[in-house]
C-alpha cells in the first residue's frame, strides 16, 4: 500500500530519468540484459576458483543481445515469408536449428514443456481451490505483500508441499 | 513452523521479482527482440522465455568455450581477449566476430589462436 506513494512530484518523475545519463548513447537498460544475471550465470559455468574480469562480463553481455537478434530476424524473416505476424517460439527453435544452434533445442523443449506444466497446474489450482479473489498467475511483484498478509490464500498457492502436510498433522 | 524461504525470492523470482521463474528477465528479452528488426512487431508469450533459457545455455558455452582460452594462458582470470579468441575459434560464433574485433582494437590485438591462420595475402 505504501508503495503507491509518489514523490511529490507529480508526472516529472518519468521525465527526469532520461536526463540521468547523458553520456550513454542509448539507454543501456533497453539495448542490454542486466550484467549481474549474466555473471551468475557466466559463474555457474566455471570451476570455483575460476575468476571473470569485469570487461568480458561487458563482451558477454553485448555478445547476448546479439545473440538475440541474431535468433530473432532469422525467425521473422521466416514469418514474413509465411505472413505471419507474431514470433512464436517455434519460430525460435527454428532460427536456432537453421542457425547451428541444434544442441539448443532439446533443452529447450524440455523447458518449454516444463513451463507449460507448471502455468497448466497453476491455472488449475486456482480454479479449483478456494482462491476466488487471486487470479492472477504470477505471483511475482506481491510477494511482499502476501508475506505480511495473514489470510492470504497466496501463501497456499506459493506453497503447494505445506498444503499437502496439513491433513497429516491430525492423523497420528 | 515458520519458513522464511518459502516467500525469500526461489518463488518469486529474487528480490526485484522480475524475473519470475527465469534467470533473466522477460520484459528486457522482448525489448531487445524488437530492436533486432522494423518487421518484428509481434511477439508471442512464450518467445521471450524460449529465450531466457537459450540466452542461459549460450552464456555459458561462450563462458566454457573462453574458459579454455584463460586456461591455455596458464591464467585465472577470464579476460575481454579470452572471449575474443573464443568467438574467433569457433564456426557456431561467427556472428560475433565483428562486435569483438570491434571493442577489442584498442591497440593490443588479441592473441591469436592456433586456428587463426587465414591472414589475407
Amino acid at each position: 500500500m505504501a508503495e503507491a506513494l509518489a514523490p511529490a512530484s507529480p508526472g516529472g518523475g518519468s521525465h527526469e530519468s532520461g536526463e540521468q545519463s547523458p553520456k550513454s548513447n542509448v539507454r543501456e537498460q533497453d539495448r542490454f540484459l542486466p550484467i549481474a544475471n549474466i555473471s551468475r550465470i557466466m559463474k555457474k559455468a566455471l570451476p570455483a576458483n575460476g575468476k571473470i574480469a569485469k570487461d568480458a562480463k561487458e563482451t558477454v553481455q553485448e555478445c547476448v543481445s546479439e545473440f538475440i537478434s541474431f535468433i530473432t530476424s532469422e525467425a521473422s524473416d521466416k514469418c514474413q515469408r509465411e505472413k505471419r505476424k507474431t514470433i512464436n517460439g517455434d519460430d525460435l527453435l527454428w532460427a536456432m536449428a537453421t542457425l547451428g544452434f541444434e544442441d539448443y533445442i532439446d533443452p529447450l523443449k524440455i523447458y518449454l514443456s516444463r513451463y507449460r506444466e507448471m502455468e497448466g497446474d497453476a491455472k488449475g489450482s486456482a480454479k479449483g481451490g478456494d482462491a476466488s479473489a487471486k487470479k492472477d498467475v504470477q505471483p511475482g511483484p506481491n510477494g511482499q505483500l502476501v508475506h505480511q498478509g495473514s489470510f492470504s490464500q497466496g501463501v497456499n498457492y506459493g506453497n503447494s508441499q505445506a498444503h499437502l502436510m496439513l491433513p497429516m498433522q491430525g492423523t497420528d | 513452523m515458520r519458513q522464511a524461504g518459502t516467500y525469500s525470492g526461489i518463488l518469486s523470482g529474487g528480490i526485484s521479482g522480475k524475473t519470475g521463474p527465469h534467470l533473466l528477465p522477460l520484459a528486457r528479452i522482448k525489448k531487445i527482440m524488437k530492436k533486432s528488426g522494423e518487421d518484428v512487431k509481434m511477439i508471442s508469450g512464450e518467445s521471450p522465455i524460449v529465450f531466457s533459457k537459450a540466452c542461459e545455455l549460450f552464456i555459458k558455452e561462450l563462458t566454457q568455450r573462453s574458459w579454455m582460452v584463460t586456461m591455455q594462458g596458464k591464467r585465472r582470470t577470464l579476460n575481454k581477449e579470452d572471449v575474443a579468441s573464443a568467438v574467433m575459434a569457433t564456426d557456431l560464433f561467427d556472428f560475433l566476430v565483428n562486435l569483438v574485433s570491434e571493442s577489442g582494437n584498442s591497440g593490443e590485438a588479441p592473441p591469436p589462436l592456433e586456428l587463426d591462420t587465414f591472414t589475407s595475402s
